[in-house]
């Protein structure tokens, strides 16, 4: 049988299929032979699927590119040309096996949304994110994929009820790829997309829901970029609506921020030397200072929300020069990681200075500057082009 | 340390644009121009372009032009921004912008911004701030920036800026260095660079140095030669490249060449290809390497090219 119809037969008999996957054909002939039973489809040597688990073997993946290239080409030829409805299915069945193994193939993405848009059927927008989850599967990096997702999205605003679990859904999805695919730029930045869509108990939701994640992730800055998200459309749902909001709800949102300081403190002192932690205890401390603490002339936002406490400020200075301390000391010259902690715990109260000129003289009286230039040369010397400008 | 392998690169990119046949090159079909542009901009910053048939090349990228104006990624694909802009790129290169319907192609990339002052990549809508520099650069070489509104342009671009000074692809967007070149280089060619603190975005960039000298493009990252360009080219822009460690730079740049065959791969050791074989020499030239020609940081052209575009001969 011809190999381009056998890859569609198989997508079309199992309708399930939700993970697709290239397999080197010496691991073919294992995975043949494991799956004892009858529930394998598998010719021997090119596809094998069970479980709705589908496996290409690498070896036919180019002949095959090459035949779904040219089966689509012609079919989007023919359906531009007559305009007729019945070649619809065509495009759509050929663009599919063309995007399983190109999945940054433009033209054919455009030729999906192009047949979609025409019919604006809500059972084809969302046909749509299942082909684009199922692309994703093999391609879990692939712009064209998660760009497809966001034009649904965009598409079924406002006419479809069921948008906000949708979104709860996407939000799941990339948790799900982010597993598999560390780091993952393309996936984080669709949960950030989503956020603007979200209600705000969905916000809370999904800021409660990642930090399980993230706390198991430590170095995945992409998670604790989203939570930084998250808790700036917190922040400003809270100074725009605030007259709207509950009376208890800016004391809400600085619990939100002080939560985060402590399991994020936590976090620092259980795992050495992370990068990602200690930039997000930079934006956590920032946004704690200018919007809180009540000793800052900055009163960009609702005056409301700054803590009324009066040493406040002092406390958190003193906080944050203790874990400096703690953090600064090298245990063991020979551990790599105690080092890198100690250079990140000073570069981010160096930073903290920079950005909150009232913070710098409150921590002089504390600590002796020289102090912070002498540990930085010592522990992190590759960067003294750097210390030598900002410290002088 | 041995230096550059200039000669096995020059060879390197000219095989692979002969070689059509295995899945690696064919995957890539869809973004031909990009190869392109990547490929002949090296040649050049080589000196050695004049080794291209520049007919042939003029005569498939306007077979990538579509109607509407914008280019397509290969003959027979859709047009978008991304493609517009290497198929400009690539006949500057070889002074041949002449056989552009100027307007044509700016009414296409004007007609692509918003009402919020950004930019879609094509008719279908996807929003990043890479398409705002696309539109931006495409327009100042085609000189016809007035077609759109600047400064709402600049404005959405500052609103996809981060605390940590870096920026991202939509308001919100995690900060990554190839967002941030084009953030940058998109507010240098409008002017508006003073939006930017630049010791907050520089300290931000100098911190993707890792031990090996090689560049990062997002914190916990390994280190990719491509980010050689995308931070190094941002740094320069805002004035901090002081900042990091040039030296050590160089060095892991070079460690990356494939000294049998020509090429240079994302780390030493790995596979190699044209976009990283482009973003280490681009790279090399940005830190002054010799015998490389000088490359503009925020047009992405040699500096001879833009002076010509700008200045005539």
């Amino acid at each position: 049988m011809d190999l381009l119809l056998q890859f569609q037969h198989i997508l079309q008999s199992d309708p399930l299929i939700d993970e697709v996957g290239f397999v080197h054909p010496t691991q073919f002939a294992t995975l043949t032979e494991d799956s004892t039973g009858d529930a394998a489809i598998s010719d021997g040597t090119t596809f094998w699927c069970r479980d709705h688990k589908l496996g290409v073997s690498t070896q036919a993946v180019l002949p095959l590119y090459n035949a779904a290239k040219r089966a689509f080409i012609a079919a989007m030829e023919e359906y531009k040309r007559l305009g007729d409805d019945g070649l619809e299915s065509e495009v759509m069945k050929h663009s599919k096996a063309l995007l399983l193994l190109s999945s940054d193939f433009g033209t054919a993405w455009n030729s999906r949304k192009l047949v979609v848009s025409k019919k604006q059927q809500l059972s084809m927008y969302m046909g749509e994110l299942l082909l684009s989850a199922l692309v994703l599967s093999c391609s879990p990096k692939s712009d064209q994929a998660w760009s497809h997702r966001r034009w649904v999205i965009k598409s079924i605003t406002g006419k479809c009820s069921a948008l906000q679990e949708i979104l709860g859904k996407e939000s799941e999805l990339v948790e799900k790829i982010a597993e598999r695919s560390k780091m993952n730029y393309r996936a984080w930045n669709h949960r950030c997309w989503l956020v603007s869509y979200m209600t705000r108990e969905q916000v809370m939701h999904e800021l409660k829901k990642s930090r399980n994640w993230a706390g198991l992730h430590v170095a995945d800055n992409c998670c604790f970029h989203y939570r930084r998200r998250l808790m700036l459309q917190i922040l400003k749902d809270s100074t725009c609506k605030l007259e709207n909001a509950s009376p208890g709800y800016s004391v809400e949102v600085s619990e939100v921020w002080k939560e985060e300081l402590d399991w994020n403190e936590m976090l620092i002192n259980r795992y050495i030397g992370r990068e990602a932690l200690w930039l997000h205890r930079r934006f956590l401390s920032l946004c704690w200072m200018k919007q809180f603490a009540t000793n800052l002339h900055d009163v960009s936002c609702h005056s409301d929300l700054k803590i009324s406490t009066s040493d406040s400020f002092n406390s958190f200075i003193d906080n944050e020069l203790h874990l400096l301390n703690s953090c600064s000391t090298i245990l063991d010259n020979d551990f790599e990681d105690f080092q890198a902690q100690a250079t990140y715990s000073a570069t981010y109260i160096l930073w903290l200075t920079k950005q909150i000129p009232e913070f710098w003289s409150e921590f002089q009286e504390k600590l002796t500057i020289g102090n912070l230039k002498t540990m930085l040369s010592k522990v992190c010397p590759e960067r003294s082009f750097l210390w030598d400008s900002l410290i002088d | 340390m041995g230096g550059l392998a200039a000669e096995k690169h020059i060879q390197y990119i000219l095989t692979v644009e002969k070689r059509k046949d295995d899945f690696v090159s064919v995957v890539m079909e869809h973004l031909r121009m990009s190869g392109a542009y990547w490929g002949l901009t090296t040649l050049d910053l080589l000196e050695k372009l004049d080794t291209v048939d520049v007919d042939e090349v003029v005569s498939w990228v306007m077979n990538c032009q579509h109607e509407s104006g914008g280019f397509g990624g290969n003959i027979g694909h859709d047009p978008h921004i991304l493609y517009t802009l290497s198929a400009v790129q690539v006949l500057a290169l070889f002074d041949k912008l002449n056989v552009l319907d100027i307007d044509k192609v700016t009414n296409y990339v004007a007609g692509l911004q918003n009402g919020d002052g950004s930019f879609s990549g094509d008719i279908w809508g996807e929003v990043d701030t890479r398409f705002s520099y696309i539109a931006i650069c495409c327009l100042s070489i085609l000189r016809c920036l007035n077609k759109i509104n600047v400064e709402k342009a600049v404005s959405y671009i500052i609103s996809c800026k981060n605390l940590d000074g870096g920026f991202g692809c939509t308001p919100g967007g995690e900060s990554h260095a190839g967002q941030i070149f084009c953030c940058v280089a998109a507010l240098s060619l409008t002017g508006s660079l003073h939006h930017i603190d630049k010791d907050l975005l520089g300290w931000w960039l100098c911190e993707r140095q890792v031990k090996s000298g090689g560049l990062n493009g997002r914190p916990e990252k390994l280190p990719d030669v491509c980010y050689s360009w995308w931070v190094l080219s941002s740094l320069i822009m805002i004035d901090r490249v002081h900042w990091i460690n040039k030296e050590k730079l160089v060095k892991y740049i070079l460690d990356c060449q494939d000294l049998e065959n020509g090429g240079i791969s994302d780390r030493p050791d790995d596979a190699v290809d044209v976009y990283h074989t482009y973003f280490g020499v681009a790279g090399l030239s940005l830190l002054e390497y010799p015998g490389l020609k000088a490359i503009d940081p925020a047009y992405a052209l040699p500096v001879n090219v833009v002076n010509r575009i700008f200045f005539g001969r």
